[in-house]
């Protein structure tokens, strides 16, 4: 009998060794999985009803706060700013998840990770929160919207010197409130009305949407002639109306038409669509996609949200066969695409002596005792060129103001540097933009403003007429003291 | 008294136990109030207490007896009660109750049953007993409805599973019977694959009961742990792997029997299938459960920092998958550790054993353990149908707990038996040598 037992024995081993497997299954590889099913409501539950921190902006304007309410919920969260800041905030939905700074710092509003100072801490005492402030002042925020007003588009405007996001307003925007309600059925309804509207106002086009730069891309062209073909800025490019492109028939035409050249500060102060484009041939691919790197193409910029856009320009080998294509890539047409956020980090590394510092929205955690749990720090990103090169770029994008096509973004007073870029989209169609810093000297503030597609190409349409008097008024406020 | 470096080590396992336990149930209450229980002292002392009669018992009664199984039985014991405080207070005082009182018939197992070979005359009263206990729910009157199934009986206050307790009646008797019958069960005569008529007889009427149980209880748990133990058994006792064959037929029959004609049976096998088309309705509480699994990860949000009362039944029947939630993987493989443990013990209990009526209860006891533990866990983790039926020792359930104990008692009584019959035969051994020597 004692073989029979013996395999009995083995048998039910081999079952147990079954239920290890599974588990393993269960709880290590499809863990995941089980633990984020929309149906699992574990873990929203449990940040559902746990204190959560505020979230505030640079002066002191309270824009996410948690209110205790009698129902199953426990806590209700408000956003007392409404769509001003919906971008920013994001939402905290029972039913949709969270958005914005409120996933983004979602550990740190819980207090999860706040250091810990005691045996109380450890074992996860639940009443500590982690209080926000932001980089963005409402003050500057409200100017931004206002300035951009019922135009599709966004305003990105940020410190030069250490990326502190100064404001970013994307039109249209969303009112977080209505997603974090407690009704289910009213949430479910905004949430529907909100995926319907086909102007998009959930989608944070400042940081998540891409665009063709169109001529502001031309600071970037610039700066690989400065830094990579020296010999280019100072070589005169011909008078021309079109360019005849190799490869092809095709020619590349000047904005309305009209006749351009000179040498490189020329060409970018009235932002010559055909001396650029020669540019772009004369330094050839791999220059033009190596700066482009260099200002942070082909990555997403590393901004404390979540998912920011990654912005686009091809890899040298794409143009081996297909120079047309480099030419209007040269002028931030066709194969080149960026984030009103990207252009803007763009225009703050020309400001910074040629680095890029990372752009981030948050300013201080704070414990609800208020300790500064964590500050923001100045780190660089990218080293877009050299400070000499910086610095002539500079007085190029200064005379753009001064006497180019971007003479609407001029304050009384202040040196401002800045670049125009009007981008043909679908059609007669172009989206107006312009990037710029002040002041130029000592810039304290970067800025980029996009406005989607105006109708028509005509002179009305340009960044310098549509885009500039926005960002002037963004970099006059900015600069308010 | 002679030396007894087993109940030594068996002291040691059981502080550890004691210690573990307490530990689990500190940690509970700083996961839920992040604060000390005013109770640790008392609740530490108690276990203690209840933990040291049970081994003062095995001390006095069975002093050869096997060291692992009562410190492994008090560890399962005692996390499940932790887990069943922390989910439903009210459930966790009758828990401690119901644990004094399967302390006691452990003792009173090991009093009563001074040798396990005196079951064996009293097999048929067992027998009787153990279909008593399987019909009394259907009584009018006593028995009882909970969740659909019919295995409940209520005396004055107390409700009652008989059914726990029949399980092991009935194993004691077909230990009993399967070895006075071995010979005639194993003869097939010359050159037969199958066994003689008459031999089939007692298999079907196992069968019929098993039905009968499934049918008449709804109890489908209970019905497959019945009929896999008689076929293990049978087979333990003829080696005719014949019988397996046989068991298997039957099995496949009666599944699709069950399956055709009942709706409760259909739909359990429809929501092990699928349960993710049924989430939010009959599939809900495998879900949840594997919800909490899949949350738990491999180290566990710690206990008393899961939800784990969003399973249902989450003290009882889907005990492990809460504590799965909590501790993780880390603390699942160390309860299958546990339950692989009472197994191996059990089964090396039953091959040590010399006489045939010790090693198949022995070895059937074992398989109750084995089988129920595997029936439950794997219906909880999707690998088969779920069943409702206890986690042994960890679920909620005073029924349960009472049997399971009375179970423990009996294999460390075999188990004892078997130390001191060779004792006796190296005494008598060494004396002989003596008396040649002197002689």
């Amino acid at each position: 009998m004692d073989r029979q037992i013996r395999r009995l024995g083995l048998v039910l081993m081999a079952l147990f060794l079954v239920l290890f497997a599974q588990l393993n299954w269960l709880q290590v590889f499809h863990a995941k999985a089980l633990a984020d099913d929309p149906r699992n409501t574990r873990r929203v539950t449990r940040d559902f009803s746990q204190d959560r921190g505020t979230i505030s902006s640079a002066d002191g304007v309270v824009l996410a706060q948690s209110v205790a309410t009698p129902d199953r919920l426990k806590r209700l969260r408000q956003y007392p700013e409404g769509d001003l800041f919906g971008h920013l905030t994001g939402y905290f939905s029972f039913t949709y998840g969270t958005e914005g700074l409120e996933r983004q710092y979602n550990n740190d509003l819980v207090g999860r990770t706040l250091p810990v100072r005691n045996v109380r801490d450890f074992l996860g005492d639940r009443t500590r929160t982690g209080n926000l402030t932001i980089t963005i002042s409402k003050k500057l925020q409200q100017v931004a919207r206002d300035a951009l007003g019922n135009r599709k588009g966004a305003v990105v405007a940020l410190n030069p010197q250490d990326g502190s996001i100064l404001a970013m307003w994307s039109f249209p925007s969303f009112d977080p409130n209505p997603l974090a309600a407690h009704d289910q059925k009213a949430v479910q309804d905004a949430w529907k009305s909100l995926q319907a509207n086909a102007d998009r106002p959930l989608l944070p086009r400042a940081f998540r949407e891409r665009y063709a730069p169109g001529s502001t891309f031309k600071v970037v062209t610039s700066a690989a002639v400065l830094e990579k073909a020296p010999d280019l800025a100072t070589k005169p490019y011909p008078v021309l109306r079109q360019l005849p492109l190799p490869q092809t028939t095709n020619k590349l035409s000047n904005f309305g038409n009209e006749a351009c050249g000179g040498i490189l500060p020329d060409l970018l102060k009235v932002s010559c669509n055909t001396g650029f484009a020669q540019i772009g041939l004369d330094l050839g691919a791999a220059k033009l996609s190596d700066q482009a790197h260099e200002f942070g193409f082909g990555q997403a910029a590393p901004l404390d949200m979540p998912a920011p856009a990654k912005s686009i320009f091809p890899d040298a080998s794409a143009f081996a066969h297909d120079l047309p294509a480099l030419a209007h890539s040269a002028i931030g047409q066709q194969d080149v695409a960026a984030t009103p956020l990207e252009m803007a980090l763009v225009a703050a590394g020309v400001a910074n002596g040629g680095v890029i510092m990372k752009p981030h929205l948050l300013a201080q955690l704070r414990d609800n005792e208020g300790n500064v749990v964590r500050s923001a720090q100045a780190d660089p990103w990218m080293r877009a060129m050299s400070a000499q090169s910086a610095s002539t770029l500079r007085d190029m994008m200064v005379a753009v103001v001064q006497s180019g096509t971007a003479t609407r973004a001029a304050i009384p007073g202040v040196q401002v540097a800045a670049k125009t870029g009007t981008a043909q989209t679908v059609g007669d169609n172009a989206h107006a933009w312009l990037i710029a810093f002040a002041p130029a000297d000592a810039p304290k503030v970067a800025v980029a403003v996009i406005v989607e597609s105006q109708p028509g190409l005509g002179d009305n349409v340009t960044g310098g007429r549509v885009a500039a008097p926005i960002a002037q008024k963004v970099l006059q406020a900015a600069l308010a003291p | 008294m002679t030396r007894a470096p087993r109940r030594d080590t068996e002291l040691g396992l059981i502080v550890l136990v004691a210690l573990i336990t307490a530990g689990a149930y500190a940690l509970a209450s700083l996961g839920k109030s992040a604060s000390l229980p005013a109770n640790i002292g008392p609740f530490l002392a108690i276990i203690l207490a209840m933990l040291a009669v049970a081994h003062v018992a095995v001390r006095r009664l069975a002093p050869r007896g096997d060291a692992v199984l009562l410190p492994v039985a008090g560890l399962l014991n005692g996390l499940g009660y932790v887990f069943i405080a922390r989910l439903d207070q009210s459930l966790a005082g009758l828990q401690a109750v119901w644990t004094g009182l399967g302390i006691l018939a452990f003792v009173a197992t090991l009093v009563v049953v001074r040798q396990a070979r005196d079951l064996e005359r009293y097999r048929y009263s067992f027998a009787l007993l153990g279909v008593g206990l399987l019909m009394m729910p259907l009584l009018p009157v006593v028995g009882r409805n909970i969740n659909g199934a019919r295995l409940w009986v209520r005396l004055g206050p107390i409700n009652f599973q008989p059914g726990e307790m029949a399980k092991i009646t009935l194993g004691i008797f077909f230990a009993a019977y399967l070895v006075e019958k071995r010979e005639l069960l194993s003869d097939f005569g010359k050159g037969r694959l199958l066994p003689q008529p008459r031999a089939i007889g007692p298999i079907l009427l196992a069968w019929g009961a098993s039905i009968l149980v499934m049918t008449a209880e709804k109890d489908l748990g209970s019905s497959l742990l019945f009929f896999t133990l008689f076929i293990s058994m049978l087979w333990l006792a003829t080696d005719r792997g014949a019988y397996l064959g046989i068991g298997a037929v039957l099995f496949g029959v009666g599944s699709f029997f069950a399956y055709s004609s009942f709706a409760h049976v259909r739909e359990r096998v429809e929501i092990w299938l699928d349960p993710w088309s049924r989430a939010a309705s009959q599939g809900y509480q495998l879900v949840q459960g594997l919800f909490a699994l899949g949350s738990g990860g491999i180290a566990g949000t710690g206990i008393g920092l899961g939800s784990p009362q969003q399973i249902p039944a989450a003290a009882t029947d889907f005990i492990f998958a809460a504590i799965g939630e909590e501790l993780g993987l880390l603390g699942t493989a160390a309860l299958i550790v546990a339950f692989l443990l009472i197994v191996g013990t059990g089964m090396r209990i039953a091959i040590r054993a010399e006489q045939p009526f010790e090693k198949l209860l022995a070895a059937g006891l074992t398989t109750i353990v084995g089988v129920q533990t595997f029936i439950i866990i794997g219906g909880v983790t999707r690998i088969v149908p779920l069943t409702g039926i206890t986690l042994p020792f960890v679920s909620y359930g005073g029924s349960s707990l009472l049997a399971n104990y009375v179970l423990l008692a009996l294999l460390i009584r075999i188990s004892n038996d078997t130390a001191e019959r060779r004792d006796r035969v190296a005494q008598e051994l060494t004396a002989a040598r003596v008396d040649r020597q002197h002689g």
